[in-house]
């Protein structure tokens, strides 16, 4: 038996709370060694792509990667986390920084990453690279805080099946905003008849809980009846344009008298992101319309159901001319404060190789668009019309216009939509009874309630 | 020995005691050994409960984000809803489990089976089990909905999608959820009561409510009081019941202080407002605790 002194307890007491409290230290791991975030793919194949990305980076450069692969949700809380303790990663990837990236780098907390970007400028869409720049208070320039890596687009997702069981044609569908979506009202009642009783014809996503499907329906109607000018490029709103206003009101209207007409789920109103898509693969309506082709690709193994959906592109606006697809940009950033920003920097400038870009997001199932154009047009396996949802979809995102979505211009439309005023605004004629009109301006003055704090000088 | 040195040694003596009841009237070696066992302890409570504590008011402290919060409209409803989840939740749930617990104290198989059953919601984990009744209450698929449907032919109400019927749904879940435990407490408490003292009811004629009134009753009263300022302050800060049962919708309608604070720090990204949220509770949550603190001092039962 081991006698205990007391001595020898009291110092075995102090070694153990030293060493709790010490960090570990690991000779010359740091010059070479970078900790990644990344968030999780939707489909197994986009995480399966990024750890052979990051092995191939390993072994050419030597460098390594200590990697997380983490849900969405996780990774923002963490990364929001670790902003706000100092203690941050050295690379954060994610598909939608939108919530974190405007905001951090406005206070001068994200490392500008121009250098690795400016090389690769004249090969990357225009979208692309709006939404990869943001605008620093302290340094009170633009600038790229973004390595973009990929492009995210929003098409229609339909059951092409459940057209032609009511006795509808696909080809039929219109090419106009409103019409598209009124194609489908009659389908419900006709497919009610024939024994599905709870199918509604319209999977709009008037949700406030969020966090982007709502803001992104209401956003790409507001386009179509002509309001993409609610944010300029300067980062300033324009609730005051007649244009805008006249948009937002027709946008309230149609979505509110959609669902009080009872073609939208009553649920929809409380939707959370997984919500819609798990309406959609339970056929409780004909359609919606979702960023990216993840709806599609979740059924990817299930070949009769991937087949019975159809991918629509965007149609035109409600004046019959082109309108551009909102597009956002995905890619890695650098938190201030990373210890080891040259491995970071080292590992973009390879992702950013147009082979290496290409390949990587063509083994996750092309879910998400190159950022550089020439990728799609050199290999034909993006548009191969053998698959329709993901030809649809590319061409949509990289070739047809675009605009770039309006955190990129400022933090405070970032809040703005996190704040989900936009689906409230909906939610406050079906609910509370407000006329459109007065629904939009509540909703215009709490957005300009956000903009005031947020003066660029 | 003189006066002076008789003072000296009594002062020396008096410092001596003074010392060893500072040290909890440990002695020499004990004093050491005490320090040798605390100081992990201490260090671990510093780093991982006083410093992230700390930060947090700190990085909630500036009267800027007071002013944003009360200029937020949906501020004024949060703290509504608030009040109505912690009143109606606490108190209904603590006086249920009281009264059941009565049931539970039987000693019949079936009962001890269906206390089984009863304690497996809160034997879960919450966040699954505020899943599933948020899937309970789907309009399409929920099995609520299509109960009324299968029986009686009739389309249920769409629960999440009223501000009142989602409000409700999230008290009766956490009720649900959190009902067993405290019922086992208190059941504890019952079964602690010593059974003379019902003998001694029993001969003084005291049966049924009069055994209740004036022996059950008053033993397990402060029992009852702390439980439920306890409980006050647990549900204060439940966020899981209400973000995965209503999400705080609709339209953010049933939002609570918890949930408000997370909506902030995570999905508006501004964590400092997250914890001005959650410290507008304060004044409420700390003269609950005080209150606690000096009940837990005290008292005698008069029977």
């Amino acid at each position: 038996m081991v006698r205990m002194s007391r001595r020898s307890v009291l110092t075995s007491s102090v070694g153990l709370t030293v060493a709790g409290l010490a960090r570990p230290h690991i000779a010359n791991a740091q010059a070479k060694t970078a900790s990644v975030w990344v968030n999780q793919g939707f489909v197994p194949q986009e995480d399966a792509a990024f750890k052979k990305l990051a092995a191939d980076y390993m072994k050419e450069s030597g460098n390594t990667l200590d990697y997380s692969i983490m849900p969405f949700q996780a990774q923002n809380q963490k990364t929001i986390a670790a902003l706000a303790s100092g203690d941050v990663p050295d690379l954060v990837f994610m598909d939608a920084p939108g919530t974190i990236l405007p905001q951090n780098a406005w206070n001068n907390k994200i490392v500008d990453v121009s250098d690795v970007v400016q090389p690769y400028e004249h090969l990357l869409t225009d979208t692309a690279k709006l939404a990869s720049t943001f605008y620093d208070k302290t340094l009170r320039k633009r600038s790229y805080f973004l390595c973009p890596i990929k492009q995210g687009a929003t098409p229609f997702h339909v059951w092409g099946d459940l057209v032609e069981k009511a006795g509808f044609k696909i080809s039929d569908v219109p090419n106009t905003w409103n019409a598209r979506w009124d194609f489908f009202k009659p389908m419900q009642k006709i497919l009610r008849a024939k024994g599905m009783r709870k199918i509604y014809a319209l999977g709009l996503e008037v949700e406030t809980v969020g966090p982007n499907d709502g803001n992104n329906l209401y956003i790409h109607t507001m386009i179509a009846n002509g309001g993409v000018g609610i944010v300029t490029s300067d980062g300033k709103l324009h609730t005051d344009d007649p244009k805008v206003r006249e948009a937002a009101i027709k946008t309230v209207e149609y979505l509110s008298t959609a669902f009080k007409e009872g073609f939208v789920p009553p649920e929809a109103l409380s939707w959370n992101d997984a919500d819609d898509n798990n309406g959609f693969h339970e056929r409780l309506f004909l359609v919606d319309f979702d960023g990216t082709i993840s709806t599609e690709l979740a059924m990817y193994s299930n070949k009769d159901a991937y087949n019975k959906m159809v991918t629509l592109g965007m149609p035109h606006g409600n004046d019959g001319k082109p309108v551009p697809c909102q597009v956002n940009a995905g890619g890695g950033f650098i938190p201030k404060g990373a210890k080891n920003v040259t491995v970071a920097k080292d590992l973009m400038k390879y992702w950013m190789q147009p082979k290496v870009m290409g390949e990587n997001l063509k083994a996750g199932l092309g879910r998400w668009a190159p950022a550089i154009t020439q990728i799609v047009k050199d290999d034909p396996w993006w548009l191969d019309k053998s698959d329709e949802h993901r030809s649809t979809y590319i061409r949509e995102a990289v070739l047809e216009p675009t605009t770039a979505v309006f955190t990129g211009y400022t933090p405070a439309w970032g809040q703005v939509e996190a704040e989900q005023i936009l689906q409230q605004s909906t939610a406050d004629v079906v609910k509370n009874g407000m006329t459109a009109t007065a629904a939009v301006d509540k909703m215009f003055k709490r957005a300009n309630d956000i903009f005031a704090r947020f003066t660029f000088e | 020995m003189s006066g002076v040195q008789q003072a000296l040694v009594a002062g020396q003596t008096n410092a001596g005691v003074r010392w060893r009841a500072w040290g909890g009237g440990l002695r020499g070696s004990e004093y050491s050994w005490a320090i040798a066992f605390t100081l992990p302890y201490a260090a671990v409570f510093l780093a991982f409960v006083a410093y992230p504590v700390v930060f947090g008011l700190w990085l909630g402290h500036s009267p800027e984000l007071y002013s944003q919060l009360f200029d937020d409209p949906l501020y004024l409803n949060t703290v509504v809803n608030t009040i109505l989840y912690v009143g109606i939740g606490v108190n209904v749930r603590m006086f249920l489990a009281f009264l059941i617990s009565g049931f539970f104290m039987r000693r019949e198989w079936w009962v001890r089976a269906l206390f089984l059953a009863f304690i497996l919601p809160w034997a879960m984990p919450a966040l699954p089990t505020a899943l599933s009744f948020h899937w309970l209450l789907n309009g399409q698929w929920g099995l609520f909905d299509n109960l009324l449907w299968f029986l009686f032919g009739v389309d249920g109400p769409i629960w999440l999608n009223s501000r009142w019927t989602a409000l409700g749904s999230n008290i009766v879940a956490y009720i649900w959820k959190f009902m067993p435990f405290w019922t086992v407490i208190f059941l504890a408490g019952r079964m602690a009561i010593p059974q003379d003292l019902y003998e001694a009811a029993d001969v003084d004629g005291a049966t049924g409510y009069r055994r209740f009134a004036h022996v059950t009753f008053p033993l397990l009263a402060n029992l009852y009081l702390i439980c439920t300022l306890l409980s006050t302050i647990f549900t204060v800060g439940d966020f899981t019941t209400v973000y995965f049962v209503s999400g705080g919708g609709p339209a953010m309608s049933t939002d609570v202080l918890a949930t408000l604070g997370i909506r902030e720090a995570f999905t508006v990204g501004r964590p400092e407002l997250g914890v001005a949220a959650v410290m507008t509770a304060l004044p409420i949550v700390i003269p609950i605790v005080i209150f606690l603190m000096r009940k837990l001092s005290t008292t005698e039962v008069q029977l």
